[in-house]
């Protein structure tokens, strides 16, 4: 089977700051893995650079096989995959309609460029069976504002925007932050329908109950390296969070393993 | 959240609690009020001059709403105001070029401006606030050497540019300039861009989370050099009309224009820290705050205390706005 993403050798420094050095990851088609790690281990520098925010250093990534560049976040978009960020996903002046189709908008007269006049109808209709889609139908519609809105209703308006787009990878950042029980749930949910459909998922989480419940692989990462891997049914939350922390567990590791 | 049964207050976006409502409402009370305490104040011919001067600083506030509303904030337009006339009307007195021609060189400097300003601001991400206002001595100064701090006396000669910028023709009693179908078109244009367009979008998206927005590939750094430009070119082309228009092309025109200009837009309506902009609005804070100046002149005003009233007046505008918006929040 292909990897629907597959990095290798991933090298990134900031300065004299070292954030990755040598991360390899890859996400197979139809997979949920789960990535790990202390803050700092160098989680979010990996997905910025999946989600064209930043350019590694150095090292290789793969999408379904062939090996592509990403230089923007245009890129990683045309190539299928959808971030998903923990606050900074939405602009909160914006309707909801608007922020779903943020950079992609329907419009007539193409030829215009970034002229030409979005057609508010295909967005409104568009956006309105998003809503019914993820649940979220009482008193919003495509014109409320998202600053209008709870945090668990914004992260549902991000997530119902990377449905949309069917893309083949949805990365999601610490989704759950901030989020009531009831919200988490609908994430959790989400999730697993996505994985249903096919689509592969990355989830960045603290959580490792969460890990648990919906992902089939997780992946560890400790001071900017990927240090373990391993299937997440048999495991337990005892040894996710050794792994984590980085206790030294090279006596249980066969067992893991 | 809401209460469960009660239909939720405030969540659709209530047209008349939109800020240009409000600003609208101002605009009516001002008018009516000046034409009952000044019996002058709405003859043809004092209509005709707050029509003949008001499009200079409208055509301004246009680039700078749609800058404002990036979040960003030009304060060197009125020095820029100044330099482009200058220039062309150097070009024209001592090197012989054709009016046409100096024109263009002028707004290309213009323009020029708002590059570096936009370039600095995006790539160096140093505050719009500094680096506008470092240009403002800049250009003001080079404006002021250039001309040997002389106004130069503007080209009368009557050519298509003059009749394109600075004609005039009476309408009834009304005298009115081609300045002012200059500021209609314009802000009919910026309207469509900043509500109807992709490019409105993606400018409301900068200005309220830039970091959402790059994220899902709009160029927010081209935008925003775009937006400088414009402002810029703007600015020149106001200052170009208004040269034609008294015959002189001064090194000190537009004079504190920038703080002016961003009054009018954000009392129209226009978030100041960016995210929400509404050209409407613009037009009517342009509206309002020349019929304040006026009005408070022809009500008998003492000279000296004008300024008083102004700012005045502008700081009840601002805390009716910033009350409404209050008004508006969900309770969370």
């Amino acid at each position: 089977m292909t990897d629907v993403l597959s990095l290798s050798d991933i090298h990134k420094c900031f300065g004299n700051v070292v954030a990755l050095k040598g991360a390899d990851l890859s996400v197979g088609e139809g997979e949920v893995v789960a990535l790990l790690g202390d803050n700092g281990a160098g989680k979010s520098t990996l997905i910025k650079i999946v989600s064209g925010v930043i350019e590694p250093d150095r090292g290789s990534i793969a999408v379904n096989g062939s090996p592509v560049r990403i230089r923007s976040a245009r890129d990683a978009m045309a190539l299928g995959i959808e971030t998903i960020h923990q606050d900074t996903s939405l602009a909160p002046h914006l309707s909801i309609g608007r922020n779903l189709f943020l950079g992609r908008e329907p419009v007539r007269l193409p030829w215009l460029g970034p002229l030409a006049p979005i057609d508010f109808g295909q967005l409104r209709d568009a956006a309105a069976s998003l809503l019914r889609r993820v649940g979220i139908t009482k008193s919003l519609t495509a014109q409320t504002p998202v600053n209008a809105l709870s945090g668990g209703e914004r992260q549902s308006i991000a997530i119902s925007r990377a449905m949309q787009f069917a893309a083949r990878l949805i990365i999601l950042d610490e989704p759950t932050n901030n989020l009531g029980v009831e919200e988490t749930r609908g994430v959790l949910r989400f999730v697993g329908e996505m994985k249903a459909q096919g689509h592969s998922v990355l989830l960045i989480t603290h959580n490792v109950h969460h890990v648990l419940q919906v992902a089939d692989r997780l992946v560890v990462m400790r001071r900017g390296e990927v240090v373990a891997q391993q299937a997440v049914a048999g495991a337990g939350v005892l040894d996710i969070e050794g792994l984590i922390m980085g206790v030294d567990l090279t006596a249980e590791e066969p067992a893991l393993a | 959240m809401d209460a469960a049964s009660a239909p939720p207050p405030a969540r659709r976006s209530n047209p008349l609690r939109r800020p240009q409502v409000a600003t609208l409402l101002m605009l009516i009370v001002v008018l009516a009020g000046f034409t009952i305490a000044a019996p002058h104040f709405a003859s043809p011919r004092n209509v005709s001059n707050m029509l003949a001067f008001m499009p200079e600083l409208g055509i301004i506030a246009l680039g700078m709403c749609l800058l404002l509303t990036a979040g960003e904030f030009d304060l060197s337009v009125g020095a820029v105001f100044a330099l482009g006339a200058c220039v062309a009307m150097i070009l024209v007195q001592s090197t012989g070029w054709a009016i046409g021609p100096s024109l263009a060189a002028g707004l290309l400097t213009c323009m020029l401006v708002g590059l570096v300003n936009g370039l600095i601001v995006t790539k160096m991400g140093i505050s719009s606030f500094l680096v506008t206002l470092s240009m403002l001595l800049v250009v003001r100064g080079s404006s002021l050497y250039l001309t040997q701090g002389f106004p130069l006396q503007s080209y009368r000669e009557e050519t298509v540019f003059r009749t394109l910028l600075a004609g005039d023709f009476n309408l009834g009693p009304f005298r009115l300039y081609a300045s002012l179908f200059w500021f209609a078109g314009l802000a009919l244009l910026a309207g469509y861009v900043l509500t109807l367009s992709r490019l409105g979008n993606w400018i409301s998206a900068i200005g309220s989370n830039r970091q959402a927005a790059i994220a899902r590939g709009v160029p927010a750094d081209a935008v925003k050099i775009g937006l400088f430009v414009l402002t810029s070119t703007l600015a020149g082309l106001a200052g170009m009309i208004s040269a034609f228009r008294i015959n002189n092309a001064s090194p000190v025109a537009g004079t504190e224009y920038e703080l002016e200009v961003i009054a009018m837009v954000v009392v129209g309506g226009t978030a100041l820290t960016g995210g929400y902009g509404t050209i409407f609005g613009t037009v009517l804070g342009v509206i309002l705050l020349r019929a304040i100046r006026n009005g408070i002149i022809m009500i008998g005003v003492p000279g000296l205390a004008y300024s008083t009233f102004v700012g005045g007046i502008i700081l009840l505008m601002l805390m009716l706005h910033a009350g409404l918006r209050r008004a508006g929040e969900p309770g969370r």
